[in-house]
């Protein structure tokens, strides 16, 4: 790559607003929150005492953290695979009219521009106990709907409402995905006798495996993080903690219980977990991208 | 409108690897030079260490007698133009040919008029207007150009301009190339591994190999007498066929044996004992000799391919009782089949002798110019 | 040739209609909603046709305090819009700075710098909401502008978008406008930028929307309705009946809170495809 040589001072200059902000915003926040995590501060702010690993200890000995997460995996597992499975099926749809699959694409991406928090509310207005419509619906099928009181419930409306925004994003990578496939693929399938179910998976689907891992990994990244604002505005982690994912449980017991050390300890450890996703969604990026 | 001087000029990259050993070159004002040589053999990084895209890591570079090693390209006063054009794809031709006048502050009814005036001097004005993507090729290369001239610079550096063209166009913008910076009186540095071009255009060539200078010299001047086997075979086409031979001295001249027994008159006299050399002769000086003219130091070969060119032909021929091919251009009318026995004699002034293992000319030193085009 | 079955091609039409209505239907229930009163909303379930009300919901939100909220939802539209351009704008402008001063400068630390960057997309505030709050409370930022913007500004997405489109310009541009005597202020200017504009108009889309639906920093960050905005105005709003949620209220305020964002996919959806099919490379 040509470079601009002799400029010692401009790539500082150009790069001290981005290292600013992360460092300000990122890392320094990041580092306290790891210092955080080995201390206990006292109730009225006076001091904090070192306890070493005491707050992680504490976290990963409590039933409450293992609740949420496997509230976290069931949640996130629910979402990816509901918007993914959807959007594929839709996808091979659109994809096999041709005409009007730009219609489609037009027609279906929109949620995607919609909040969580609002896509929570919008849902919860249809499954409302009183005046939802698919409640009522429901209701007339013998079942009694309200998310306020029933667990399960307050699951499922959530994992809905984030599979509502997220398919969009899922549709418009395999329909991208679908339509880079070769279609001389296809034909000679077709000549070979495969019918178009066998066509699909064992020559579509196949093809289209580098694009689901990728989605994979969004999805679970939006699972675990962006969907925060449909929890709260819709169940609040309620009831009972019945959605009080990893993400929640942070900011329930930093913002409202106060406990800073444990709040801490598991922002260290989601630390982890988002790690890994990275490093998954990035080896991804390796091999498409040279470096 | 300048002179150049090159002064060991070195490149070492910051890996190690040295690009150019060391180059000295005098160019004379309006002259124009065409450094050519296989890829890889240094000489984009000598044209780039013109312009002042990479930097000189020993020796020095002076322009009119100024040194510039450490000036910006924008300083030098230099115009280059890039292989694939490099125009600025969002610009239209007029603000791609004026962005350099732009960037110098030359006001803006001035800078029209010299881009209209440059456009007019290549055949542009039709299409000031127009964005790179709706041109041709041939279009583009004359935009890149017109770039360059609308500077009026000290110094033209062409880098392979001509080599994304197609045949056709690329000898007509050779012409043109070379009738422009006749006209314009620009000294000019032309970067190409193309050896028709190289010799049609360089009023001298500098030919490179391996991050050397092998020779400088007019374009005839390096045909008659390369200064190394390396040169011998780079310049002219088809290249120089090489045989190995034995030269020592006999009663009555000393004589070249070939390995496969011909003897010929050498054209240098032997030093004492015997040795090996490399005996160089292009293919248009080998010519047929008529059956029953057969004298002594003829090559007697076996046609193998045969390629018509029209007005010549070139036969590929293996010596007789030897692996060795050797390439000779015949006149085009004459018939030669694959599989004929032929007679070829060599052309006894044209002979050239190398050294078998630093490959440095050996025969005749003196240059003595035979070629009537060939200046003094 | 292709293998046509028309049967199939009608069940395919069919289904991605049913699709296209299942996904339209929560929007038109709540349009549906903000055209009722409260009354003839609660006298069953919720309708599938307009009320009585008109738009005059949608007037009352936009013009009048609402709720406990203490503000009209006016103020909140200019509250997200001013919180999503910053973040947007903000967010390409450094990272087209960051991307170009590692892809077109070579200079000590170089790659750390891209790192440090980089490694930013494991440290969503989600993360570390606690000390990021801190810092913020610090430095003065609650219930600011800068406070709701500034945080989220650093981008290692699209610094990485610029960073890899960067690289596809062919080096021999930048030696030509060097040639031509351009400096790097002049090069970013005249010859990259112009050439970005495509990728700046389909990142710009996608941070929009990421500025706009931003929930847990402005919850953290804002406590006074001066700075909230329309996004988690909605929780407040459905918590602050004591009885009977205003489910009318909500869904207008609901629809205005998601129109914007909605309608810059809609105008921009060549961009925003763009956008995301980039980002995934």
């Amino acid at each position: 790559m040509a470079t601009f040589q002799r400029h010692r001072v401009t790539p500082w200059l150009l790069l001290t607003p981005q290292i600013a902000v992360v460092a300000i915003f990122f890392f320094w926040p990041a580092a306290q929150a790891m210092l955080q995590a080995f201390y206990v501060e006292d109730p009225f702010g006076l001091g904090r005492t070192f306890v070493a690993f005491e707050n992680f200890a504490r976290v990963l000995a409590s039933a409450e953290y293992y609740r949420a997460l496997g509230i976290t995996v069931t949640f996130s597992a629910g979402v990816a695979l509901g918007a993914m499975a959807l959007a594929l099926l839709l996808a091979v749809l659109a994809d096999r009219v041709i005409k009007g699959a730009g219609a489609y694409k037009a027609l279906l991406i929109w949620p995607y521009a919609v909040a969580p928090a609002v896509a929570g509310v919008l849902w919860g207005f249809m499954l409302d106990p009183e005046l939802g419509l698919i409640s009522a619906g429901l209701g007339a099928l013998g079942i009694d709907w309200n998310h306020q009181l029933n667990g399960g419930q307050a699951m499922a409306l959530v994992v809905m409402a984030s599979i509502w925004k997220q398919m969009s994003y899922n549709f418009v990578f395999f329909l991208a995905g679908l339509q880079a496939i070769p279609r001389s693929l296809l034909e000679a399938a077709a000549i070979d006798g495969a019918g178009p179910w066998r066509r699909f998976w064992t020559i579509t689907f196949p093809l289209l495996s580098p694009t689901s891992f990728f989605l994979l990994v969004m999805n679970s990244v939006y699972a675990f993080f962006e969907t925060f604002g449909t929890i709260d505005a819709t169940t609040a982690g309620g009831p009972g903690g019945a959605t009080r994912t990893l993400v929640y449980k942070v900011f329930e017991d930093g913002f409202i219980g106060y406990d800073l050390g444990s709040s801490a300890a598991q922002s260290v450890l989601l630390m982890g977990l988002v790690g890994l996703l990275t490093l998954l969604q990035f080896r991804y990026l390796e091999r498409r991208v040279q470096y | 409108m300048a002179t150049l001087r090159l002064n060991a000029l070195r490149k070492t990259y910051p890996n190690g690897v040295t690009a150019l050993h060391g180059a000295d070159l005098e160019i004379a004002d309006g002259e124009l030079i065409v450094v050519v040589g296989p890829s890889g053999c240094g000489k984009s990084t000598l044209l780039r260490m013109l312009a002042g895209l990479e930097s000189i890591s020993d020796g020095e570079l002076a322009i009119d007698g100024r040194r510039v090693n450490d000036l910006e390209p924008a300083e030098r006063d230099i115009a280059m133009v890039f292989q694939n054009y490099a125009l600025y794809p969002h610009m239209s031709v007029a603000d791609n040919m004026g962005y350099a006048l732009k960037n110098r502050g030359v006001p803006k009814a001035e800078r029209r008029r010299r881009v209209e005036e440059t456009a007019r001097l290549i055949g542009l004005e039709d299409l000031l207007d127009r964005r790179p993507k709706q041109l041709s090729g041939g279009q583009r290369q004359r935009v890149a150009m017109g770039r360059a001239i609308v500077r009026e610079p000290r110094v033209f550096l062409f880098d392979e301009p001509l080599s994304n063209l197609d045949a056709k166009l690329r000898v007509q913008m050779r012409l043109e190339i070379r009738r422009l910076q006749k006209r314009l009186g620009v000294t000019a540095v032309y970067v190409t591994h193309d050896q028709v071009e190289a010799m049609t255009l360089a009023d001298r060539l500098v030919v490179m190999n391996g991050g050397r200078i092998e020779q400088v010299g007019t374009p005839m001047h390096l045909y008659a007498r390369p200064a190394s086997r390396f040169v011998a075979g780079f310049i002219g086409s088809p290249a120089m066929n090489f045989l190995n031979a034995r030269l020592d001295a006999r009663l009555g001249g000393d004589i070249l044996t070939l390995p496969c027994g011909t003897r010929l008159a050498s054209p240098i006299p032997a030093s004492g004992e015997a040795k090996t050399v490399c005996l160089g002769i292009r293919p248009e000086h080998l010519a047929v000799v008529p059956e029953g003219d057969v004298i002594d130091g003829d090559l007697s070969v076996r046609v193998e391919l045969v390629e018509p060119l029209g007005a010549d032909t070139l036969v590929h021929a293996r010596l007789d009782g030897q692996d060795d091919l050797v390439v000779a251009r015949i006149d085009g009318i004459r018939a030669v089949a694959e599989g004929d026995s032929l007679t070829l004699r060599p052309d006894p002034g044209r002979l050239h002798l190398f050294d078998p293992e630093t490959g440095q000319r050996l025969a005749p030193m003196e240059p003595e110019c035979q070629h009537s085009t060939c200046p003094a | 040739m292709r293998y046509r079955r028309r049967g199939l091609d009608i069940a395919s039409h069919a289904l991605l209609i049913l699709a296209l209505i299942a996904f339209c239907l929560p929007v038109w229930l709540a349009i549906t909603a903000a055209t009722h009163d409260q009354a003839s909303l609660y006298t069953g379930t919720a309708p599938l046709w307009f009320g009585s009300e008109g738009l005059g919901n949608f007037r009352a939100v936009l013009t009048e305090p609402v709720g406990r909220l203490g503000t009209d939802v006016t103020r909140l539209l200019l509250n997200s819009t001013v919180m999503a351009l910053g973040i947007a704008v903000g967010k390409i402008a450094i990272a087209i700075l960051a991307a170009y001063a590692i892809v077109f400068f070579r200079f000590p630390l170089r790659r750390l710098c891209f790192w440090l960057i980089f490694i930013t997309l494991m440290l969503p505030v989600e993360v570390r909401i606690m000390p990021t709050y801190k810092v913020a409370a610090d430095l003065g930022l609650l219930n600011s502008y800068v406070g709701l913007i500034l945080p989220l500004i650093a981008s290692a997405t699209a610094t990485f978008l610029f960073r890899q489109f960067y690289l596809t310009v062919p080096p021999e541009l930048l030696e030509a406008a060097r040639v031509d005597g351009a400096g790097p202020w002049r090069f970013l200017r005249d010859i990259l930028l112009p050439l970005s504009k495509t990728n700046i108009a389909a990142l710009f889309v996608i941070m929009f929307l990421y500025g706009w639906n931003q929930y847990l920093w402005p919850l953290l960050i804002t406590t006074e309705s001066d700075h909230m905005t329309i996004v988690v105005s909605l929780k407040r709003l459905l918590s602050s009946a004591d009885n009977l949620v205003p489910w009318q209220t909500v869904m207008a305020t609901a629809l205005l809170a998601m129109l914007p964002p909605v309608a810059v996919i809609v105008l921009m959806q060549r961009y925003f495809v763009k956008g995301l099919v980039d980002a995934e490379k």
